[in-house]
């Protein structure tokens, strides 16, 4: 079975002199969540923006290597067209409609649809998944808690019925309790969904948890990958990713 | 007379007046919500447009609904051209590069249609009835009476389109977040364009009005300047504020007009322009973060 994604050789340059990446390499199978992770700047989120064909609006550029969904190169794709392939992503920060009502932001959300579907069917899915967002339908959706704005966000995904979602920092500046109750959602979502998930996170603690497997980008070049049992056992890893101190005792 | 039935009743037509000022502006906000351009061409497409409708139906004598259609598939024609071949290769230049352009092609627009049609004025055909509307004894001229009524029934339309249909969510969703809104699939460069063709029906509508309650010449487009001040005191990117703005740039222009004489009338606008300008730059109901032209 073909990679859901596969990226090899990447390197993207912001303005002409900005290189965010040099060399990135990763694959996501089909129906899994993999986690990608590195300190601040890596390039994690430069690398999910090469997916989606955020670069171009921000003046970037893929200057060589290749992005592959389900066989087919996309680097040169229009952001609007990529999505339709079923490749969404959630961006780092929510950025919900915030003068638009919770259900307004979700039929934005159907122009993103492979193929459309009835608006019922695809918003009672959401509130299945997410049953404050009912409750909150006719609210604007710039009033909402952060955790729910962050569950608006996944749930504008969900309407488009994706084969693959990025999802960027959702731990962003929430309380780790609604951290934990939307990282079981998102798990519940590719379980079910069989939606595969490349996710960006700071809390790397988090990410291998649920996580299958695992890259760590430094510089813009994939540095260490491997399964997130490994990767939490590495003690480069724990030292300076998990807080864990080797030497401690 | 008494001199308040006397006020109230310039009151009234200068409010009426004011519909129009609020149908163009609106045109004018779309655009510039969605793409942060300010067209100053608005007056142009709108003079131009109303010379297609004379075109159409008064030189070709189709009648006046197949030309004033005409005259609204010309101007949407016109506006998707601007957009595409003048506008959009603009995109992510400065502000005041964007503005220097529709400027000059607002001046284009004017210069062709003098060349075309000639520089004087002619005889818009009678669309509106010019039998007077009493309200209570309160007499309106018929034509600003009922273009006003007209106005109002497209702002209307127009308003409940941007707020109910998937279409009005995505041009919303363009213009609060470009990115996020191609994050789900909006063509945000298909809704600027879609923007225009707002304009262009606004910009015909009123246009076709216009020149029917005056007179239809190469100047007719002076007037969007005036709608300049509409949306200074509006606020630049509310809608509902170039709305309000419009009704009370036309009355005060009106009452300052029966006031202190007609002279006064012409600067009213400007002046208040620029008081809003010093006092509050977002205008009535913006919100921040507006470049100031």
């Amino acid at each position: 079975m073909a990679a859901a994604l596969e990226i090899k050789n990447l390197a993207v340059v912001y303005q002409g002199v900005i290189q965010a990446l040099s060399n990135l390499s990763l694959v996501v199978p089909p129906g899994s969540i993999v986690a990608l992770l590195g300190a601040n700047g890596a390039g994690k989120t430069t690398t999910l923006k090469a997916i989606s064909g955020f670069l171009p609006l921000q003046d970037g550029r893929i200057t060589s290597g290749s992005i592959t969904i389900g066989g087919e190169d996309t680097s040169n794709l229009a952001p609007h067209v990529i999505v339709r392939r079923g490749i969404f992503h959630v961006r780092e920060g929510r950025h919900v409609f915030a003068e638009m009502t919770v259900e307004e932001n979700l039929i934005a959300a159907t122009f993103a649809q492979r193929k459309s579907r009835p608006r019922k069917a695809a918003f009672d899915e959401v509130y299945g998944y997410f049953p404050i967002l009912a409750e909150r339908r006719a609210q604007q959706a710039g009033y909402l808690s952060g955790g729910e704005q962050q569950m608006l966000a996944i749930g504008r995904a969900l309407v488009a019925d994706p084969q693959m979602i990025l999802l960027d920092e959702p731990s962003l500046g929430l309380a780790p309790l609604i951290v934990r109750d939307i990282f079981q959602i998102v798990e519940r979502i590719n379980r079910e969904k069989k939606v595969s998930i490349l996710l960006v996170e700071q809390n790397a603690v988090i990410a291998l948890k649920f996580a299958s497997y695992g890259y760590v980008i430094e510089n813009g070049c994939t540095v260490l990958e491997g399964s997130a049992a490994a990767l939490s056992a590495n003690q480069d890893i724990q030292k300076f990713y998990l807080g864990v101190d080797a030497h401690a005792g | 007379m008494n001199p308040i039935i006397v006020f109230a009743e310039y009151s009234a037509v200068g409010i009426a007046a004011g519909g129009i000022y609020a149908l163009i502006a609106l045109g004018t906000v779309v655009i510039f919500k969605s793409s942060q351009t300010f067209n100053f061409a608005m007056g142009e497409m709108m003079m131009l447009s109303a010379y297609f409708f004379y075109t159409a139906a008064v030189i070709f004598d189709f009648g006046l609904l197949p030309g004033f259609i005409l005259a609204l598939v010309g101007s949407i024609a016109v506006a998707l051209l601007i957009e595409r071949f003048a506008l959009r290769p603009m995109l992510g230049r400065p502000f005041i590069a964007i503005v220097m352009v529709t400027f000059g092609i607002g001046s284009i627009i004017r210069g062709l249609v003098s060349m075309v049609w000639g520089p004087t004025d002619l005889q818009s055909p009678a669309i509106l009835a010019r039998t007077p509307v009493m309200i209570g004894s309160l007499f309106i001229p018929g034509k600003t009476a009922r273009a006003f009524a007209v106005a109002v029934v497209i702002v209307g339309g127009l308003i409940a389109f941007l707020r109910y249909s998937r279409a009005g969510i995505a041009l919303r969703a363009a213009a609060a977040d470009q990115i996020t809104a191609y994050s789900m699939g909006i063509d945000v460069r298909r809704v600027i364009a879609f923007t225009w063709v707002i304009a262009a029906i606004t910009g015909c509508i009123s246009g076709v009005l216009m020149a029917n309650v005056n007179s239809l010449t190469p100047n007719l487009g002076l007037v969007a300047l005036n709608v300049l001040s509409v949306i200074i005191l509006g606020g630049m990117n509310s809608i509902g504020g170039v709305l309000v703005a419009g009704l009370i740039i036309g009355w005060l222009e009106s009452v300052t007009g029966f006031l202190l004489g007609t002279e006064f009338r012409e600067i009213t606008p400007y002046v208040l322009a620029l008081l809003i300008l010093l006092v509050r730059p977002t205008g009535l109901f913006g919100t921040a973060e507006i470049e100031r032209i």
